[in-house]
């Protein structure tokens, strides 16, 4: 019962059809092949790549720089956001600017990066930490303003130095919504990089899907389409399974809050 | 008259302050101008390519080819999102392949879209309505999922038709999500827009303002990116007043609830 439960036999059945119904209409189809190879295709594209250094280097560089952009923006907008969120005056002071440029699409300041850092890793992994920077900042913010007053104050009660405040209660209890920013930022991480591969990049996974595109070996592209895809995956998966085991304390705190 | 540290003019005065340096380094050139052009001849820049009607122009082909992907996302995602909601089984069937075509992150589409559709305006509309679907169609989805189910019921029992409970009952009970997917759809189609304007194009606001870097002509690139964040921010505003509007019977509803 939980086990025919737990696969999904509908779900299943419906991907082995389109799966079916696309190999053979690729196959059936030459003109369609050219552009939609068939998945089995696909598939052994991956697997010779797979023993090739070429894309495992790709793979590596495009993970160097999804870590580089997305850590160097979670320490700089956890910090930032903390510090806006809990001194109201210095929330006000930045406010019209945070509002000038937030809704700019953060994809547009690719070509000032170039201007300043030239066609390589520091332009990528620099719009990466902007475009990741802004959800968690935001986040932030609101976490550290929505703190219950009492916690604060009790630190206070207790004589505990604004220093410790920030630390020892605010970073803490804003944790839930800094981990939603966090969780937003990682597919705007990836989407970053791979973007930056593609206009200024002479390596990476993005680079090669535009590469092997206008080469037009169109099995290798949707090759470096599924590997970036299981890459996104791969992180979501442990990011989730890092906040299950990093915030179980958090769980249990607001669980036994309730009743 | 004393200052007041809690005045909203202070951010002005902030702001203020953060174009006057910028002003200034530029003009001593400690930094350097070639990259960091003086506001005001940014700000001349934009005016003249605003009045000249370079900007409205590549603007207006950008907002074309958004517009065209998101109400197409919107009007096949939002349907199959209710379907789904609603019945079961239809979600089971499609729930694997969603999850293996979900994590796919929407640039990497450019290239397929670029083979499938050559450069012109069809590549760029099917890159922006590929990634429209996910947030429409699960938050679509979600919001039918959770409709009250007294409500469902309250319905059938008055004999309601299957098709008056899906438009008169379930559709406004989850517009509030469903606004939420368009909400993040509309943030995310400006951001495509730009890239595959960027990565394969020869017109558009993306491309102007990389070519404007590749010819040099830098406050031209900012005047373009300036011209973005207005875009950006008017049409959030749009956006908000239009739910707002639209949505205001239901915070009332739910508000009197409480």
């Amino acid at each position: 019962m939980s086990l025919s439960r737990r696969i999904n036999a509908p779900g299943l059945a419906t991907f082995a059809v389109l799966l079916f119904l696309w190999e053979v209409s690729a196959r059936l189809n030459p003109v369609m092949g050219a552009y939609l190879p068939p998945a089995s295709r696909i598939v052994q594209s991956l697997f010779q790549l797979a023993f090739s250094r070429e894309l495992f280097t790709h793979l590596i560089v495009t993970l160097g720089r999804f870590l580089a952009g997305y850590l160097l923006a979670a320490m700089i907008a956890v910090a930032l956001g903390i510090v806006l969120g809990y001194f109201r005056r210095a929330y006000n002071l930045c406010e019209i600017v945070i509002e000038l440029l937030r809704p700019m699409p953060s994809v547009a300041i690719i070509p000032v990066a170039i201007l300043m850092l030239g066609i390589g890793n520091a332009t990528i992994v620099a719009v990466t930490v902007y475009a990741c920077a802004w959800p968690i900042l935001i986040n932030t913010i609101d976490g550290v303003r929505n703190i219950d007053r009492m916690l604060l104050d009790t630190g206070r009660t207790f004589g505990l130095g604004r220093w410790r405040i920030l630390r020892a209660i605010a970073l803490p209890a804003a944790l839930p919504y800094i981990v939603t920013g966090l969780r937003v930022s990682l597919s705007i991480a990836l989407i970053l990089v791979t973007t930056g591969e593609m206009v200024v990049g002479s390596s990476g996974l993005g680079f090669f899907i535009l590469d092997e595109e206008r080469s037009l070996r169109t099995g290798n592209m949707y090759a470096g389409i599924a590997l970036v895809s299981f890459l996104g995956y791969a992180l979501n998966r442990l990011f989730v399974w890092l906040d299950a085991t990093a915030m179980k304390w958090h769980r249990g705190m607001t669980a036994r809050e309730a009743l | 008259m004393s200052w007041n540290p809690e005045s909203k003019l202070n951010g002005v005065a902030v702001l203020l302050g953060v174009v006057a340096v910028w002003e200034i380094a530029s003009r001593t050139e400690v930094v350097n101008p070639l990259f960091v052009p003086p506001m005001s001849k940014i700000l001349r820049s934009f005016f003249t390519l605003v009045a000249a009607g370079d900007i409205p122009a590549q603007i207006l082909t950008s907002m074309k080819r958004a517009a065209a992907g998101y109400l197409l996302a919107a009007a096949v995602f939002i349907p199959l999102g209710v379907a789904l909601g609603l019945f079961k089984k239809i979600r089971r069937m499609l729930e694997i392949v969603i999850e293996m075509a979900r994590p796919i992150p929407p640039p990497v589409v450019v290239p397929v879209a670029m083979l499938l559709f050559g450069l012109g305006d069809g590549m760029k509309v099917f890159v922006i309505f590929f990634s429209c679907a996910w947030p429409i169609l699960l938050n679509t989805l979600d919001g039918v999922k959770n409709v009250d189910r007294v409500l469902i019921y309250t319905a059938r029992t008055f004999g309601v038709s299957r098709g008056r409970l899906v438009t008169e009952v379930i559709l406004p009970a989850a517009s509030p999500q469903i606004a939420t997917g368009l909400r993040i759809s509309l943030g995310i189609t400006l951001i495509l827009v730009v890239i595959s304007e960027m990565v394969g194009s020869s017109d558009g606001i993306g491309y102007f303002i990389l070519d404007s870097q590749r010819r040099f002509k830098v406050d031209q690139m900012y005047a373009g990116m300036l011209s973005l964040a207005l875009l950006g921010y008017l049409l959030n505003i749009i956006f908000l007043l239009a739910t707002n509007t639209l949505l205001s019977w239901h915070r009332g509803m739910t508000s009197e609830e409480k």
